[in-house]
């Protein structure tokens, strides 16, 4: 069981709404520890200079988008372990496929409830508390 | 409001920048002055605007943006052709979406099958394009938000990383470690025993080329390893675990495929990267792989070559918009901001006053402290005004849209090219800026652009074109709308005038003049009531607007050439740096901006040749001379232009006027208060401010100084505003 308050989560996205709509649903789910990246690049930076316990990443984004993100920290040493679930729209079923192909743990699709993040982040880290 | 409120208004302003974006992007590339950048900056905008409403659940919204996104990928993917058509099509879906988000913003709903005809405008392109199940299927079939059938296994962290599970497959694997590889510390028994948590594996080392033990050299390569992999997983998994040595090693993963199946695919680019096989150097493994005393570093991170691939194209895309740290900030919070340090201009005045009044012994460090609050506040005031400010871009950004419908209107062929987007203006004057602007836009197209026809007649291309700028211009901001149309028809003005009997019949003007006459109140040379422009509100509505911001509007015409209206807008309306004029008991500010300088005449300069005020000889120009003291009925003003101060002021397009004052008091920087919304416009005034001592000064408009002036020569109708009831600041 992970401790909700415990996590430290990066969620990377290049809309400030998004990213504080998905903070907002995160601090309902008890997370306090959250940080923003609003592209691929600066995400993976601090990604690899701390220690992260999870990403959620938009898939389109300038800079590094998020399948490149996702490539870059798999294919990194120390954090290629790191529990990553993409953020995906209606219809985007294609990049779902491919995200898994390259090891994304999870996607959440936009919009979402808190249930749903919550569901999704615990089938990653197993049940929130 | 909630914090969901608050997010959701966010995400419109992000919108707009968005939509912007789009527009501006498409444009670009229907003139063909886009590049893939462009192209991956509107697909990547859309796909913004998409994922936003996705987050704050606007289906329709989400819907639409899906198939427009849908046909920007085909573009960006070259699979489609950026050819006219598509462009119109593509601009008309960032209207449609533009509208879309408009309404959801209102919170109104979206009229049934209001996007339906855009829509399958852009699934016609996708379904020319070979590639239509992707978007007309696409957001809505997959209403549950679920991804069925894909072979995806969310799975726990601690045991990541295994999306593919179809079932088990065979891979063959040939593994030869090198040297390099174990001196840059990649250890094969860890390699091994991840590959083995991939499925069952069998594995057989060749240990052919192991050497005596004392010949053994604990950091080389001698065992090479081959078998098989039994794995659910795919290919990508089990070439992650080679990843950090691919470069150091030899490495084949090939695939058993069940029969029936086709013959392998190409080797993938891992294994490419391997180097040949038959390389010279014999793979040999260490004796003892624990042994292994290799201290150097981890290697970095390699870069993957499908990444590789990938990272230019996004760079390149985002190279056009540098990320700017941004906060987004309540106006009336600013506004509030402003008010407060429109108060402490007054107090420090009015403390610079109390300061100038005590004994000097007194004064000395006051006043240096004074100085210091002075220069703070000031540098205050810029900060804030700055913040305050907006770049035009947001008036200008609603212009493409309103000539492209216009044009359709009209069957007019115009183009509308912008710049200077990016220049700042205060809040209050953008906000007011918009309805002029598109009056003005809509008369060009409308009456000055010409038919394609009579373009051709003429001898013009036959797009038209319009161009709006803005830019800095000597302390103010001046917008400018040119056509290259048929221009104002001089004649047709005049006689319109003169049988309105707006002039006097034998009146006789300067072509400049001519022109300006359409902004008279009454005057609509339209002789047909156009759809578009020409519904009774006229040029004089468009030039009252101007003016009530604080701004003028200029004209010029060349028949057969093209129009061109100037806007002349001051930077901001809450303060400005003034200097203060005594005339007879009263103050008056005179902007600085419009100052050129100031002076005493002599007997020699003056002459006494229009009028009473006379004109002033300055190095050889002649400058007309306004005398406020006669002009506004001040009791006890210098009679005597040579007694009292000349300032010189530029007024509107250059000419020059002669300010005549008792004495100067001083520069200080001045609130603007308004007269208009406590008392009704003062010709000649701008508007009022409190001064240190807290009195009540008027601000000269300097612009509109002359015309008044030079009406008050003919008749006294000047209204002679009483200060004591105008002394209410707003």
């Amino acid at each position: 069981m992970a401790h909700a308050a415990a996590l430290k989560v990066l969620i990377v996205d290049d809309q400030f709404s998004v990213r504080q709509m998905i903070r907002l649903a995160l601090e309902e789910i008890g997370v306090r520890n959250i940080l923003e990246s609003e592209n691929g690049r600066d995400a993976f930076d601090k990604a690899v200079s701390q220690p992260l316990n999870l990403i959620i990443s938009d898939f389109n984004m300038p800079e590094m988008d998020g399948l490149s993100l996702l490539r870059a920290v798999r294919s990194h040493q120390t954090v290629r372990k790191l529990p990553f679930i993409l953020l995906t729209g209606r219809g985007d079923r294609d990049l779902v496929v491919k995200a898994a192909q390259n090891g994304v743990n999870n996607y959440v699709v936009k919009p979402f409830t808190n249930a749903v993040l919550r569901e999704k982040i615990e089938q990653v880290m197993g049940k929130l508390s | 409001m909630s914090k969901v409120d608050e997010l959701r208004n966010t995400f419109f302003e992000e919108c707009s920048e968005l939509l912007q974006e789009i527009e501006v992007g498409l444009t670009d590339i229907r003139d063909g002055r886009g590049t893939d950048d462009t192209v991956h900056a509107v697909f990547r905008a859309a796909h913004s605007v998409k994922g936003g409403a996705g987050i704050f659940g606007f289906e329709t919204l989400v819907e639409f943006a899906h198939v427009f996104e849908t046909v920007l990928d085909a573009l960006r993917h070259g699979t489609l052709a950026a050819s006219d058509e598509v462009l119109v099509v593509l601009l008309g879906a960032s209207d449609i979406l533009s509208d879309l988000v408009t309404m959801a913003r209102s919170g109104k709903p979206v009229p049934p099958g209001y996007d339906n005809e855009c829509r399958s405008a852009l699934n016609r392109l996708i379904d020319a394009n070979g590639d239509g199940a992707a978007a007309s299927n696409g957001a809505g079939s997959e209403a549950a938000g679920d991804f069925d059938g894909i072979d995806f296994m969310p799975v726990r962290a601690d045991d990541f990383g295994e999306a593919e599970a179809s079932g088990e497959r065979v891979f063959k694997i040939a593994f030869r470690p090198r040297a390099e590889m174990l001196k840059k510390a990649n250890e094969p028994l860890y390699i091994l025993r991840e590959l083995a948590k991939l499925g069952s594996l069998e594995l057989t080392a060749d240990t052919g080329a192991l050497p005596r033990l004392s010949e053994l050299q604990p950091d080389n390569a001698y065992i090479n390893w081959t078998g098989t992999l039994r794995t659910a997983k795919g290919r990508q998994k089990i070439e992650e675990v080679f990843e950090f040595v691919v470069d150091d090693c030899d490495l084949e993963i090939v695939e058993e495929l069940p029969e029936g199946t086709a013959a392998p695919i190409a080797e993938t680019a891992l294994a490419e990267s391997c180097d040949a096989i038959a390389d010279s150097t014999p793979p040999v493994p260490p004796a003892n792989p624990a042994a292994n005393g290799s201290t150097k570093a981890a290697a970095e991170m390699p870069a993957r070559p499908a990444e590789a691939a990938d990272a230019p194209k996004d760079g390149a895309a985002a190279a056009a918009k540098p990320a700017a740290m941004t906060t987004r900030v309540d106006l009336e919070k600013i506004d509030r901001v402003v008010n407060m340090v429109g108060e402490l201009v007054i107090a420090q005045a009015m403390l610079g006053q109390v300061v100038r009044e005590l004994p000097e012994k007194m004064t000395s460090r006051l006043q240096h402290c004074l100085d210091e609050v002075i220069h703070h506040t000031r540098e205050l005031k810029d900060s804030v005004m700055s913040m305050r400010a907006q770049q035009v871009r947001t008036v200008f950004q609603r212009m493409p849209r309103l000539v492209r419908e216009l044009s359709a209107k009209t069957s007019k062929n115009v183009r509308l090219e912008m710049s200077g987007e990016a220049t700042e203006i205060d809040k209050t004057i953008i906000e007011r800026l918009s309805d002029p602007l598109t009056h003005i836009i809509r008369n060009s197209v409308d009456h000055g652009i010409e038919s394609p026809q009579d373009r051709r007649a003429a001898g013009k291309s036959e797009q038209g074109v319009i161009h709006l700028s803005a830019g800095h211009r000597g302390g103010r901001i001046v917008i400018e709308v040119s056509d290259d149309g048929a221009g104002i028809n001089g004649e047709r003005v005049l006689k319109k005038a003169k049988e309105r009997g707006l002039i006097d019949a034998n009146a006789a003007l300067t072509e400049d003049e001519i022109s300006n006459l359409v902004f008279l109140p009454g005057f609509s040379t339209a002789e047909t009531v156009s759809d578009i422009s020409g519904r009774g509100v006229g040029m004089d509505v468009v030039r009252r607007n101007i003016m009530d911001i604080g701004g003028r509007i200029t004209l010029k015409s060349e028949p057969g050439r093209g129009t061109t209206i100037q806007l002349s807008l001051p930077l901001t309306l809450a303060v400005m740096d003034g200097m203060v004029v005594e005339i007879g008991q009263d103050n008056y500010v005179v902007p600085i901006s419009a100052i050129v300088e100031c002076m005493r005449p002599t007997r020699a300069d003056v002459r006494n040749l229009l009028g009473t005020a006379g004109t002033l000889q300055l190095r050889g120009a002649i400058v007309p001379l306004v005398h406020l003291g006669d002009l506004f009925g001040i009791r006890g003003a210098v009679r005597d232009v040579v007694d009292g101060v000349v300032i010189i002021v530029e007024a509107g397009e250059g000419a020059r006027l002669g300010i005549v004052v008792d004495e100067l008091r001083g520069h200080q920087q001045v609130v603007i208060k308004s007269i208009e919304e406590n008392y009704g416009v003062v010709p000649g005034i701008a508007g009022a401010t409190i001064l240190g001592n807290g009195r009540v000064a008027f601000i000269l408009d300097v612009d509109r100084l002359s015309n008044v002036a030079g009406a008050e020569m003919e008749n006294a109708a000047l209204p002679r505003a009483e200060p004591a009831i105008m002394a209410r600041p707003s």
